[in-house]
């Protein structure tokens, strides 16, 4: 791995070699290092490397880009030559904008140096606790630990220089009865791998799979549901990109308003919903930048159920007159106080989702969303949870979830199964619609 | 760790340029990648690994695209061309040490490194071996010296960016054409991977496999109704040089989708219900690919990918068992013509061939690698592996699996002749499908009513929804060998960490019996 320091100088020497008027360069290094297991045992493990300088060259709107992972100086330059002889056949771009100057941007604090070097030795004891605690209930575990430690540096020819460095890890765990008849699910993803804690998801998971017996076959219908925080964020997460601005002005998204427009400004949703971004919380710390290399700052985009802001990029920005406004660069629906115990106890009869999967977008537009329950679905009746039921497709979109939203409930980071992550509640919402039947266990 | 010193002072990519640059007609390895790879298989069997494997990796992409905009408050248009090229230059050894496998990776391609990186893939090994139930078991193979290249006529990277951009405004010149359309846009990819395997039991072989995909596209907006479409027009992304791009017909067919678009935009909604389905070959290759190539992989069936893509409906036990009608045959095959899975040798170095999945509706047998195939009692390994990067694990992927055609006698017209109430379905939509393949929902990116046997006008805001195995009882029809068209999807996620892959399915137009319909948003 590169140091920050190391990673911005040779940004710096690699911008020296371009000879266009505009140039970016991005370093990027990263180092992973995970195990998997599955059916009581490790299956593979790595540790890898990675490195990339990517150059950005344009004169007169006309832009070529170029990458490589070479690092001697002759690679680089051959890179930046190849990124300005892209940029002079290139047409020029009506959207381009010239990059911003020197910013100042704030610490994300995305850093641990314990996470950053964890490896084998770090790792083998948790997969073990798993194991052997699906062991000793006579089921079978497949997961995956791993961490994460990625150096970025940028430099620019109008004096803009960043470094960043942020770590990462996580433990997923699935469950399953050896026969296959039964599977349950956790997940604990951490910013810093000292806190994950590996004995609760296993016993998590082995909760959800001894409790999804027999499961009941109930009839596709709206239901009202009770999402785990991990549900939650499966789907609210997706909402995310609908707040860029040019989207809704341009009639693509659920935020355009029907005849020209957008819904800026009209509450949409609960008083209690607020949706918003904030690169500084340290559950979930972003990048000091926004990819337009503008600093990050929190922005509230439902506040108090009201639609509060829209993305604009630089260049919607100044077709609109508008000034440019940060992209989220993670999501956080807020929460509440109240438990998960009591927000299933106030559902007189409805469904418990432990998380989704394969969720895909039907309507881009109405951001509907179809997928499936899986690894622990089950009935509440009168407050309780009383049994397993099998797993129903969904199709639905997360803002209808949220318009349809009772209650919500300690808001937590979660990694969804298909990479999405987010800061979410679990909630209480009503008509969600299962439309089919899945066997799948 | 990595000296930073000795990092920031290599000179990979001249070595590259070396190790891949020249192009070949010889039948071995170039000898600067042999010496390296010996390395790797020197140390291996210094630290008593039983197995030893490295592949050094240099992987190239470029992207082109144009994208052409009503502007904001004037209608003009605006072009925005985009052009990006990526290289990655590196090598991963893998090693079995006490029955576990171990694997590391560097960018850094030296003799020094390869034995440090071996050296760690050593102690991971050894550190798996603790949690390990049972040794690692590899099928038999032979051992190969060889060279293999995609067959093609001119290599795309030879091709200047100015005549690709060229190609493509006058693809998107052509979407925008009627001053109704927001936006159109074309690209072009073009991807390469110059690999060299070593293995301890003696292979050495170097392959240069080449990928090129197009793409068209049109946005339109009802402002009024508060409707946005988009109609896509993908040819079949190949296995291919240059010379496959003029057959794209990327102009031409942008004259079709910019109409077909302002028509979906007005098209009536379907009625749900059970309907028979007609679904053509570039929206069937995905049904395929999710209900078919999925759950015949035996990784998947036999729990090793429960955490994250899910298990399989398929068993061991369900070989020999009907699954699917009799008018449906299924091929895995690694070495049909242009199709992104095929390749000379797979990442465990096993020579590439084709294998029948399914047989006039009986299960025959699964996708395999060479540690997987002793666990349905096979000798030998089916040729399914493979890594998206030198810098990741390779493992069981899905190689191209296609539909045989049906009858040469069977056209398209019998096949919508031979429908009362139904819907065709063009090109790729909306896909999801539960983790162990049973369940499935498809949109499609158009929609034709058929009535009283006539294909009609289009309709919108369709999906079918439907259980695998029914699905593919229901199947009643497949067109014959000229209707045959193969596609690929170039972004198939599976493992942790995800790792990607590219695939080519092929079918002819086929027919569907009262499957489920959808009324969507």
């Amino acid at each position: 791995m590169l140091t920050r320091a190391e990673a911005l100088q040779l940004a710096e020497k690699t911008l020296k070699l371009s000879k266009l008027p505009e140039c970016r360069v991005i370093i990027e290094t990263s180092e992973q290092a995970y195990t998997r297991f599955a059916n009581n045992g490790i299956t593979t493990a790595a540790l890898g490397l990675r490195f990339t300088a990517t150059i950005e060259a344009a004169r007169e709107g006309s832009t070529g880009s170029a990458s490589t992972d070479d690092l001697d100086d002759a690679s680089l330059e051959a890179a930046v030559r190849r990124a300005e002889e892209i940029a002079s056949i290139a047409p020029p771009s009506a959207e381009w904008m010239p990059d911003p100057g020197a910013q100042e941007f704030p610490d994300t604090r995305d850093f641990d140096e314990k996470t950053a070097s964890a490896r084998s030795p770090e790792m083998i004891p948790h997969i073990k606790t798993v194991i052997d605690a699906a062991r000793a209930k006579g089921l079978v575990a497949a997961g995956l630990v791993e961490r994460t430690h990625r150096v970025t540096a940028i430099a620019n020819k109008r004096g803009l220089r960043a470094s960043h460095r942020g770590a990462d890890s996580g433990v997923t765990a699935t469950i399953r009865a050896a026969d296959g008849s039964s599977s349950g699910w956790a997940g604990h993803p951490a910013t810093r791998f000292s806190e994950i804690d590996s004995a609760k998801v296993a016993a998590d998971a082995i909760e959800k799979c001894l409790r999804w017996k027999s499961p009941r076959r109930l009839d596709p219908g709206n239901y009202t549901v009770v999402l785990d925080a991990t549900a939650t964020g499966d789907l609210v997460r997706l909402m995310s990109n609908a707040f860029n601005a040019r989207g809704a002005d341009e009639g693509r998204t659920f935020l355009s308003k029907r005849g020209g427009g957008t819904r800026l400004g009209e509450k949409m949703f609960p008083e209690f919903i607020t949706l918003r971004s904030d690169p500084f919380d340290p559950r979930l710390p972003s990048s000091p930048w926004t990819n337009e290399l503008l600093p990050a700052r929190p922005m509230a985009w439902i506040d108090k159920g009201v639609i509060a802001n829209l993305s604009y990029s630089r260049y919607w920005a100044s077709k609109t007159g508008k000034a440019a406004t940060p992209a989220p660069g993670n999501t956080i629906l807020e929460g509440s106080d109240t438990s998960q115990a009591d927000l299933i106890a106030s559902v007189k009869r409805g469904l418990l989702v432990t998380h989704f999967f394969y969720i895909r977008a039907v309507n881009p537009q109405t951001l509907q969303q179809t997928g499936l329950s899986r690894d622990g679905l089950f009935l509440i009746e009168d407050g309780k949870i009383t049994d397993a039921v099998v797993n129903f497709r969904f199709n639905e979109s997360p803002v209808r979830l949220l318009q349809n939203t009772r209650k919500v409930g300690r808001s937590i980071r979660i990694r969804g199964l298909e990479g999405g992550i987010m800061i979410a509640p679990p909630l209480v919402a009503d008509d969600f619609p299962f439309t089919s039947i899945s066997d799948a266990v | 760790m990595l000296n930073r010193r000795q990092f920031l002072a290599a000179s990979s990519a001249a070595l590259a340029n070396q190790l891949f640059g020249a192009p070949s007609t010889s039948k071995i390895p170039e000898a600067k990648l042999e010496a390296l790879g010996v390395v790797a298989l020197r140390e291996g069997k210094k630290y008593r690994a039983s197995y030893c494997d490295i592949r050094i990796v240099r992987l190239r992409s470029q992207s082109v695209s144009m994208r052409m905009t009503s502007e904001r408050g004037t209608g003009r248009t605006l072009s925005v061309p985009n052009i990006s090229e990526e290289s990655s230059f590196g090598f991963g050894v893998r090693v079995i040490v006490n029955g576990a496998w171990g694997f590391a990776s560097s960018p850094l391609v030296t003799p020094e490194e390869i034995a440090r990186v071996t050296g760690e893939a050593v102690i991971i090994a050894k550190a798996n071996a603790a949690i390990q139930p049972k040794p690692v078991q590899l099928a038999a193979n032979k051992t190969y010296r060889d060279r293999w290249v995609t067959p093609h006529e001119k290599d795309p990277f030879d091709i200047s960016a100015q005549e690709k951009i060229e190609l493509l405004a006058a693809a998107t010149s052509e979407v925008k054409k009627n001053v109704r359309i927001l936006t159109g846009t074309a690209a072009l990819t073009f991807r390469s991977d110059d690999k060299y395997f070593a293995s301890s039991e003696g292979s050495s072989i170097q392959q240069y496999l080449l990928q090129t995909y197009g793409n068209v596209d049109a946005t339109a907006v009802d402002a009024e109704k508060g409707i946005s479409r988009t109609r896509n027009y993908v040819p079949t992304q190949a296995s291919a040089g240059w010379e496959y791009v003029p057959q794209m017909n990327l102009a031409e067919n942008a004259g079709v989708i910019r109409e077909e678009v302002l028509e979906h935009l007005a098209a009536p909604p379907v009625r749900p219900g059970k309907k028979d389905l007609l679904l053509m070959p570039n929206h069937l290759m995905l049904t395929i690919h999710e209900s078919v190539g999925h759950p015949t992989e035996l990784d998947r069936s036999l729990g090793y990918e429960a955490n994250y893509a899910g298990t399989s409906y398929l068993t061991p036990a369900t070989i020999g068992k009907r699954i699917a009608s009799d008018h449906v045959t299924i091929i895995g095959d690694r070495t049909s013509r242009r199709a992104l899975a095929t390749c000379g040798y797979d990442d465990d170095g096993v020579k590439t061939t084709r294998f029948t999945i399914i047989d006039k509706g009986i299960f025959k047998t699964f996708q395999t690698t060479r540690d997987q195939a002793h666990l349905i009692n096979e000798k030998q390994s089916h040729g399914c592996s493979q890594a998206d990067s030198w810098a990741t694990v390779p493992f069981q992927r899905m190689p191209n699996v296609w539909l045989q055609a049906g009858s040469e006698s069977t056209t398209l017209d019998d096949l919508i002749g031979g429908i009362d109430d139904g819907v065709l379905i063009d090109g790729r939509g909306s896909y999801s499908i539960d983790q162990q393949r049973y369940n499935f929902q498809f949109g499609g990116d158009a929609f034709w009513e058929i009535k009283g046997g006539k294909k009609r006008g289009m309709i919108s805001r369709v999906s079918y929804q439907a259980r695998t195995p029914d699905f593919w009882q229901a199947c009643d029809g497949v067109a014959g060998q000229s209707y045959w068209r193969q596609y690929g999807t170039t972004g198939d996620a599976k493992g942790e960490p995800t790792q990607i892959n590219a695939i080519s399915h092929g079918c002819s137009p086929s027919r569907f019996r009262q499957i489920n319909v959808l009324l969507t948003d």
